[in-house]
Parts: structure tokens; C-alpha cells; sequence
């Protein structure tokens, strides 16, 4: 049996639940549109990139009589076509609006999901003021009375844009020149980023630049890049805010003490991630305490981080997906890297995860620590 | 005669000259004559053929494919299937609409059935026995084996079953079946001296295929029901660039994108082993003649890896048809699939054994697999009937089920059925519908499109359904047109077929006798007929037509008048004409003749004093027919007089 049909056969004992898609192209994006759909993009550099609104097989929506339900298949919803690399896209919540952002970076496109057809259209941009051609504007979605674009390339160029007036009702106004690597936003007043140095920061919008910051932390080694999730924690204590590391360090830390992280470790990861920009930690909506992460080679970590703390210990993942690297089509030498990976919504231990190859896979992996 | 003329670029049927009236032909093609305008090019030699037609028969949820084609005045009916989802008339297709008045075998020149799919062959008996058709009726070899046995399981069904009326019989059915051609994969058959068509592999089941019909250089290729994604047993389907006007793809997956076939094999797996190691039994029913064979080699090859000892049945109505399927099946497939069965007898498994109705009551686990598909009759039912009332047994229904059927009601979730005798039936075992059959997604559509580079694709889909982005997405990325009907609509694709013209060689020569050679880029204008006799088609000199039809020919020359205000003498005012003339027509041959006139090729200007005017010199200018064109342009160039400077 080719290494393949092992891992299928395995398995069935570590999944509850697999899928495998082929997309036409590559996507970074994985972006939830309720509980059912989701958004791909392509970023290809020289040709033109589909985007496309994929609603989830029937199957894994329905929660009685499962098995009547035959199709395992996505549905293409709607689709349209980007002039540019898609490496972010934002859906604006109550609307039928999207905002993507990729390369060239000199512009935000918003697009409008048709209603009567299966179109994806482009209706208008936002301007983005930045020289340096090979970076682009990381996106949030503020949520205010208006819906806004939250945007920049660096804390000097942070920006909110109201979607339908186009005037800018907030600026960092600082000349801070540091370069994004995430933001998010967290209420109508507040917001977080993540620079690609680690250096973390809640802003209020109604002061004056003024953000908490994590200013204690080690000095950024050479080349290291940062990225960090937010999660919506609700009454469970403990820390909310991930940070991680293109040499394979988490930290966790308390949004109210962003100076000392609660706990930090090393990820066993093959280190450095082949593309920092790439990476990704997301904390499990359904589940206490947990993650996943990605973008160091074809898998896909989920972790319990519940009993961690104190720096630099070595930790294991509570489950590894390693579909992209077992099911990869292509057959080359290079594995695939994994692009992207997101959380379901009301699936607890279910997630959807991309990669370079173009398979988009959705997984409902088994908590082996529970004995059936 | 004086005034200008008016040059007509068509030859065959010149109209515009003022002054010589030909007979015209109907309004319609003179619309046309008008419209072409410009000079030359093989394009003003065409005329709008029949262009192809296509009617699209109404298919809905389930899908049921009819569609009427008419080429190049061939009229082709593509699959006649049956709507699964109704029972009365309305399953079948309306024929009245293919031809008002006039018997089907008159109007049709064939019908293509693509596979065995009741809902591509279902309404076959009905069509040809009771509407009544006698053509040629082409499909594959192994469609027309299982065809016969799927339409009598379904007539039984519906007529036992279901106390049906005004279905089609037993009879009707080997009735049909003797009006079948059988054809061999990429076979180029002739339906009639016009019209063939040609089978190409298109995976999906045993037999399916994907059709060309031609009919010169006209073709439309039907894909039927296809997937671009090999399977264990079927490979891929595949087509050459045979670019076809036309291809017709079927689109019912167009929006979606396919699971993997190995996670829908795992989820079987899971399944049957799940319920096995419960302790519960697992029935699978299965058509005799379908991927019972690709299910046993997957659970074998995984009963082999797990070291598993539950025992896997196949029930003997199976092995009974299998030897057939078995000969059927290795002279379909291609050589690589060939080889993989030939090494093993598909039938002899280590782990599955055949089926004894006795051990249906044996205690502990076990897989059986039993005919027929849906639960309606024989084995598969009465082991159903044995096993659904433990909740820890499973049933897995591998495909659809007709209405009517046990395997209908439980996949529509009832959980208690009416048996005979009023019984009642508690379905507590559990029931998984999964879905083996491959059809094409967007991928693969993209995929078949650039293997045969039609030049315009046609979508054809079972429901109302919004395909603008797919739409979109081939008519980028291969530049053609691409078509959407709606049910019941028609499409009409104009096309420009090219006919082939022979030329004399005695009027090429005449041509190049004018002096000046031909440019590859540049049209030119040439005098001919166009003899149209036996399907040939010639141009020739019109003295070479004249003589063939046994015809004096006539010559026409037409002569004008230009009045010129010129002093000097008749000779100098010829000569002036002639270097006027010579320096603007620098491609023409102009001459100044002996006797004073001028020639601009074989067109004659002569230079005469005005009987009454001495001031006023009269330019004749005659040509023939043939130079209508260069003589208007001479005679209305002279009338705007002729240079002052000196000659």
C-alpha cells in the first residue's frame, strides 16, 4: 500500500470526519460567511485570481440523519475574478461586501456578492499611501454604527475608512514605521495589532495614540517574524492572546498585562517557517483553551494549552493533521505548505486548512485522550 | 449614356448597374448581397448555411437528458431519458414538439444513447415503440447489454410494483433494442454519406461515452454524463482536439467541487467497519452489473491491511452476472485498467465469500452484498427484512433509488414501512446513503473544454441554475462563446462553414495573362462562375461555363460621355488623358494608341470634338461588363477634368 492508503486507513481511527477539495488555485484566505460558507482566493501574481464563495457539503450542517445526506461536495455559490494577488479578504458583517488586500499593494478592492446571479463585482477602492511596492495592508472590519476598513502596511499608516463615504474617521497619526503583521479589531472602540517585530498593542480609537503595548519584549532576533490572534475568550480565564513565531515560539499572554506573557514555548516545528508570512494561530472557538497552528511546513497543529506556563518549555500537539502532506497530488519532492487554516464555527473540533498545492481540506479530528 | 456607375464587388449575382437589369434573386439574399460589401475574400462566397439548431428537452431535479440537434440539416436526438421523479406522463419527454406533423423516423436521422442511466435511456421502449420511431438508434457495446436489463428491472417496478398503466412492455423493450447499433470507441460511423458520428470514452459507468457528430465540417460534440477523474475501475474520460463547433457539456456538477474519491472511500470504510466492530451486520445493495466489483476490491484490500476476520459476503445473483460484466467490462476498458484485472480474477476474493440466504440468521457481524440495487424484490429484501430491526446493523444504499421502491422510502427518512399483508416494518438499522457515481465538476468541464478547443461550449443543467461565473470563466480562459438555455429553450449557433472551391486552371491563367501577379494579403478581384453540380463545386472562366451549358456568349459594353472643356485638339486632349491616366494608375496598364485613343487595360477612351462646341472636347469611354467596376472609377475620375500643367 502507497504511504497514502496507510494514512487513509490510520485515519479513520484519528478522524471523526475528512474531506479533501481540489480548488482550481491556491488560497491564503479562509473567511466565514455565517456557519455555512466560506471565501477562497487565488494569489497568483500574473494571471487573474478567482474568488469564490463556497458553501460547506449539506452533510456537515445538518445535525439529524446524517447519513441521508450523500453530498460531500462544496458548492461554488458565487465567484468573481481579482486583478490582484489575494492575500487577505474581509467579509463586512450585515452586508453583502468584501474587502480584499494583497499585491500591488497600493490599493484596498471592495467587492459586492450579487444577489440575483452568482457574480462576485467590483465596485470600488480604497486608496492605500505606502512606497514600498512588496508590502501589503493588512485588513480588519471595525463594527461601529458605519462599517469601516481598518488598514495599514505600518503603525504609521493606520487607517480607518468609512466603507461608504470613503473618509478616513481615524488615524494612528504617529510616524512609528513599523511594519504590520496582523491586526484585529475587538469592539467599536478598540482594536490590536501585531507588528512582524512581536511588538504588540491594544488601541482606543477615541485617545489619542496611546496603545498598552508589550514593550518588554527580547529583542527581535534577526529575520524572526510575529504573528498574533486575539481570542474571544467569554468567562474562561486564563490568556487570550497568542503570539507566534517564525522560529516556532508561542507566547500567551492576558490583554491586561500584555508585559509578562503568561507562559511561552517552543513548538516542535521545523524551523524557520519556509514563509512567515504565512503564519497563523488561531484559538478554538467551541473548545476551552485551545489552538492550532500553521505555516511552518504541510501540517497543522492543535494544541491544549491549559496546564501551560513559564518560559521555554517544550510542548506537544494534542492532534497533527498531516492530510496536505499525505494527499498531495502533485507528487513532487517540495511537501506543500500549508497557506491557511480556520476554526468552524459550531463544529467544535472541526477545521478547514489550505495549502500551496490548492487542496483545501475540512477535518473533525478525534480528542484521543477521550476514551470511547 | 451618360452618368456614373456603380461598382458591385459580387459576382455571382451582380445587381447594382443602373443601367442592365439582371433578374434578382429572392429579397432575402439580395439584403444579404447588400450587406457584404467590400472586394474579395472567400467570405462573399458563402452563403448562410443551415445553421445549427438546438433544443434543449426540458430536465429537471433529478436530471433527464434529451436534447435535439440539427445540423447542417441533420436532425439528431441525444439520450431520451426518463424523469425519475415523476409517475405519470409527464417522466416523459414532450416529442411533439421535435416535429409537428411527419413520423419521427422521417425528421430524425438517428438517436445516440451516452450510457445506461435511466435517466438518459429510460424512455427509449416508450419513444420508439409508442411514439414511434424505426432509425438507427446508436450506443455503445456494453450500454446495449445493460440497457435491456435496467429498462425491464425499472418496467417491473413500475408496472408489479406500482400497478402502473401505459408503460412500455417486455416486448416494447427487446423491440427497441433490436433497432440498436453497436459502435466501438473511436469509430468513425457512418450514419448516412453526410452525417457520422464517433464514440470517445468518457468514464462515468461501464459503456459510457462521449459523442462527435459530424456532418462535413460541421460537428457538435455531447458529452453525456462524464468525469475527468480516474476511478479504480473506470479511467478518465478523454477526447482529441477535434474542435467542434460546438460541445455540449453536461454541467449538473458545473457549481461544485468534488470531494476526493478516496475520502468518500474512507467515509464507506468507516462505516462498514464502525458497524462491524459493533457486532452489527451491514447490508449493501447493489445492481448486478455496477461497482459491486469496485466495493468488494476496497473492502478486501482493507480486510487484507486490518487483518479482519468478519466475514464479507456476495450474494450468487451477483456471481451469476459477473462472468458477463467480467468479458464486457475487459474489452471496454483501456489497456492500463485492463491490466490491473487481468492479473486477478475480480471474482475469486480471499475474503469474500459466496452468500448462502441461511447465513442471514447467523449470529455476529458480517457484510453482505445482495441484488438488486433498491431493495424492491429478491435477496437484498429479504435480508433487509431480517436485519432492520437492530439498531446496531446499517444498510448502505450506493446510489439512487426509484420512487416506488424500499430504497426510495427509507432514504426519504421513513422509519416504518408497509410490507405485504399489512405488516409493518420497523426500520431500526441504520441507513447511509453514499454517493459513488463520478460526474465532471467545474474543474473538470475546464478540463474537457481545453482538450477539444470547441469554439463555442453549450451548458446544459437540470434545474434553473446561476452559472454566470462559470459562464464567465470559460469564455476567458479559452476566448468562446458560452451558452446557458434554459429548459425547453432553443440556442442557434451561427457558423461560417468554409467551402471548398475548385478553380480552373484556365481562369488562374487568364488571371495571371491580366499582367499583374497576385498578393498574398491583397484581394483581388476575379470574373468567374460558379457551377454548382453533384455536390462539386468549380469556378470557371465565363467562357468555359458559357460553353459547357452549349451557350453563345454575349458582350456587353457600356460607352459614356465625358464632356471636357478643352481648346486644343482631339489628339493633344487624347494625350493629356493619356499622361493624366498614366500617373494615377500606376498599377494599371495605360496606353496611347496609334490611332489616338487610349486603353486603361482593355477599357477605350477616345478623345471627339463636340459636334457643336468646339471649346468642349467628348471623352468616350467604353468598357465591358466585365471592367464595370475600373470603368466607373476612369469615367468619373475624368469628369473632374483633367490637369492644367502641359502633357
Amino acid at each position: 500500500m502507497d504511504p497514502a492508503e496507510d494514512w487513509l486507513v490510520e485515519s479513520l481511527r484519528l478522524y471523526q470526519d475528512f474531506h479533501a477539495f481540489d480548488l482550481s488555485g491556491a488560497t491564503r484566505v479562509l473567511e466565514w460567511i455565517g456557519n455555512k460558507g466560506v471565501f477562497v482566493a487565488g494569489y497568483e501574481n500574473l494571471k487573474k485570481n478567482e474568488i469564490l464563495h463556497l458553501i460547506l457539503p449539506l452533510r456537515l450542517s445538518v445535525k439529524e440523519n446524517q447519513g441521508l445526506f450523500p453530498e460531500r461536495d462544496f458548492k461554488v455559490h458565487h465567484g468573481g475574478f481579482s486583478d490582484q494577488s489575494v492575500f487577505d479578504l474581509k467579509h463586512v458583517p450585515d452586508t453583502r461586501l468584501l474587502v480584499t488586500s494583497g499585491l500591488p499593494g497600493c490599493y484596498l478592492q471592495v467587492w459586492q456578492v450579487a444577489e440575483d446571479s452568482d457574480v462576485i463585482k467590483a465596485v470600488s477602492t480604497i486608496a492605500v499611501h505606502e512606497k514600498d511596492g512588496s508590502l501589503w495592508p493588512r485588513v480588519a472590519i471595525s463594527s461601529s454604527m458605519a462599517p469601516g476598513v481598518l488598514h495599514g502596511v505600518r503603525l504609521s499608516s493606520l487607517k480607518i475608512v468609512d466603507l461608504e463615504s470613503q473618509k478616513t474617521t481615524y488615524t494612528s497619526d504617529i510616524s512609528d514605521s513599523e511594519e504590520l503583521s496582523s491586526l484585529q479589531v475587538l469592539d467599536a472602540d478598540t482594536f490590536a495589532f501585531c507588528c512582524t517585530s512581536g511588538r504588540l498593542g491594544l488601541v482606543d480609537i477615541r485617545q489619542k495614540w496611546a496603545p498598552s503595548e508589550n514593550l518588554s519584549r527580547s529583542p527581535a532576533s534577526g529575520g524572526e517574524r510575529w504573528y498574533a490572534e486575539i481570542g474571544v475568550r467569554g468567562q474562561s480565564p486564563g490568556p487570550n492572546i497568542a503570539c507566534l513565531g517564525s522560529g516556532g515560539q508561542l507566547r500567551l499572554l492576558d490583554s491586561r498585562n500584555l508585559c509578562h506573557p503568561v507562559s511561552s514555548v517552543q513548538c516542535p516545528v521545523s524551523t524557520p517557517s519556509p514563509d512567515p508570512e504565512l503564519l497563523r494561530v488561531t484559538w478554538a472557538p467551541g473548545l476551552d483553551n485551545c489552538l492550532a497552528i500553521s505555516g511552518f511546513d504541510g501540517t497543522v497543529q492543535v494544541y491544549d494549552v491549559t496546564s501551560w506556563d513559564g518560559i521555554g518549555s517544550q510542548v506537544e500537539p494534542l492532534f497533527t493533521h498531516r492530510g496536505h502532506i499525505f494527499l498531495d497530488g502533485n507528487e513532487t519532492d517540495t511537501s506543500p505548505l500549508v497557506t491557511t487554516h480556520t476554526w468552524h464555527p459550531s463544529k467544535p473540533r472541526t477545521l478547514l486548512s489550505a495549502a500551496s498545492d490548492a487542496s483545501l481540506h475540512v477535518w473533525d479530528w478525534v480528542d484521543l485522550r477521550v476514551s470511547c | 449614356m451618360s452618368g456614373g456607375g456603380h461598382a458591385s464587388p459580387l459576382h455571382i449575382c451582380p445587381h447594382s448597374s443602373p443601367r442592365v437589369q439582371f433578374s434578382h434573386p429572392t429579397k432575402g439574399s439580395e439584403e444579404l448581397v447588400r450587406q457584404q460589401g467590400g472586394g474579395g475574400g472567400e467570405g462573399d462566397l458563402a452563403m448562410p448555411l443551415t445553421c445549427p439548431l438546438l433544443r434543449v428537452g426540458a430536465g429537471q431535479d433529478v436530471g433527464r437528458s434529451c436534447i435535439l440537434v440539427s445540423i447542417a440539416g441533420k436532425n439528431v436526438m441525444l439520450d431520451c431519458g426518463m424523469h425519475m421523479g415523476f409517475n405519470d406522463d409527464r417522466r416523459f419527454p414532450d416529442f411533439s414538439y421535435i416535429t409537428q406533423n411527419g413520423r419521427l423516423t422521417d425528421f430524425l436521422d438517428c438517436v445516440i444513447i451516452s450510457h445506461f442511466h435511466l435517466d438518459h435511456c429510460g424512455a427509449l421502449p416508450y419513444f420508439s415503440e409508442m411514439v414511434g420511431y424505426d432509425g438507427p438508434i446508436y450506443m455503445t457495446h456494453p450500454t446495449q447489454a445493460i440497457c435491456p436489463i435496467l429498462l425491464e428491472d425499472y418496467r417491473k417496478i413500475a408496472v408489479d410494483k406500482k400497478g402502473e398503466a401505459n408503460f412500455f412492455t417486455s416486448q416494447m423493450i427487446k423491440d427497441c433494442m433490436k433497432k440498436v447499433v453497436a459502435v466501438h470507441l473511436h469509430q468513425t460511423v457512418q450514419v448516412d454519406d453526410e452525417l457520422e458520428i464517433k464514440a470517445y470514452y468518457a468514464g462515468h459507468v461501464l459503456g459510457a461515452a462521449m459523442f462527435q457528430i459530424k456532418v462535413g465540417s460541421e460537428s457538435v460534440v455531447y458529452t453525456g454524463d462524464y468525469n475527468m477523474t480516474p476511478d479504480r475501475h473506470l479511467g478518465a474520460a478523454w477526447i482529441d482536439k477535434c474542435r467542434p463547433n460546438l460541445l455540449i457539456t453536461e454541467s449538473t456538477y458545473a457549481t461544485t467541487i468534488r470531494d476526493s474519491k478516496r475520502c468518500r472511500e474512507r467515509d464507506f470504510l468507516k462505516k462498514v467497519h464502525e458497524t462491524v466492530e459493533r457486532g452489527g451486520k451491514v447490508l449493501i445493495p447493489v445492481f448486478a452489473l455496477g461497482r459491486a466489483q469496485e466495493l468488494c476490491i476496497l473492502l478486501e484490500t482493507f480486510w487484507e491491511r486490518m487483518n479482519l476476520k468478519v466475514p464479507i459476503y456476495f450474494s450468487t445473483g451477483l456471481t451469476e452476472k459477473a462472468n458477463h460484466y467480467y468479458k464486457l467490462f475487459i474489452t471496454w476498458t483501456n489497456q492500463k485498467i485492463r491490466k490491473t484485472f487481468v492479473q486477478r480474477n475480480m471474482f475469486e476474493f480471499k475474503h469474500i465469500k459466496a452468500f448462502d440466504r441461511a447465513f442471514a440468521d447467523n449470529p455476529g457481524p458480517m457484510v453482505v452484498f445482495a441484488t438488486p440495487g433498491m431493495l424492491h424484490a429478491g435477496q437484498s429484501l429479504q435480508i433487509f427484512r431480517k436485519w432492520a430491526g437492530n439498531e446496531k446493523n446499517m444498510v448502505i444504499m450506493p446510489g439512487y433509488c426509484v420512487q416506488g421502491t424500499v430504497g426510495h422510502k427509507i432514504l426519504s427518512g421513513q422509519r416504518k414501512l408497509e410490507m405485504e399483508g399489512r405488516q409493518v416494518l420497523e426500520v431500526k438499522m441504520q441507513v447511509e446513503y453514499m454517493s459513488f457515481s463520478a460526474h465532471a465538476d467545474a474543474k473538470g468541464i475546464m478540463q474537457l473544454v481545453g482538450q477539444a478547443e470547441p469554439e463555442s461550449v453549450l451548458l446544459v443543467h437540470g434545474e434553473a441554475k446561476k452559472m454566470e461565473f462559470l459562464k464567465q470563466k470559460i469564455e476567458q480562459e479559452f476566448r468562446v462563446n458560452c451558452y446557458m438555455p434554459a429548459n425547453g429553450e432553443t440556442v442557434t449557433l451561427p457558423t461560417s462553414p468554409s467551402i471548398p472551391v475548385g478553380i480552373s486552371l484556365g481562369l488562374l491563367k487568364q488571371e495571371m495573362a491580366q499582367g499583374l501577379l497576385p498578393e498574398a494579403k491583397k484581394p483581388r478581384l476575379l470574373h468567374g462562375t460558379l457551377i454548382m453540380k453533384d455536390s462539386n463545386l468549380r469556378l470557371v472562366s465565363s467562357e468555359q461555363a458559357l460553353k459547357e451549358l452549349g451557350l453563345a456568349e454575349h458582350q456587353l459594353r457600356f460607352t459614356c460621355r465625358v464632356h471636357l472643356h478643352d481648346t486644343r485638339k482631339e489628339q493633344e486632349t487624347a494625350m493629356r488623358v493619356h499622361s493624366h491616366l498614366k500617373s494615377i494608375l500606376k498599377d494599371h496598364c495605360v496606353q496611347h494608341l496609334p490611332d489616338g485613343s487610349v486603353t486603361v487595360e482593355s477599357i477605350l477612351i477616345q478623345a471627339a470634338a463636340h459636334s457643336e462646341d468646339p471649346g468642349t472636347k467628348v471623352l468616350l469611354v467604353s468598357w465591358t461588363y466585365q471592367d464595370e467596376e475600373l470603368g466607373s472609377y476612369l469615367t468619373s475620375l475624368l469628369k473632374k477634368g483633367l490637369p492644367q500643367a502641359p502633357s
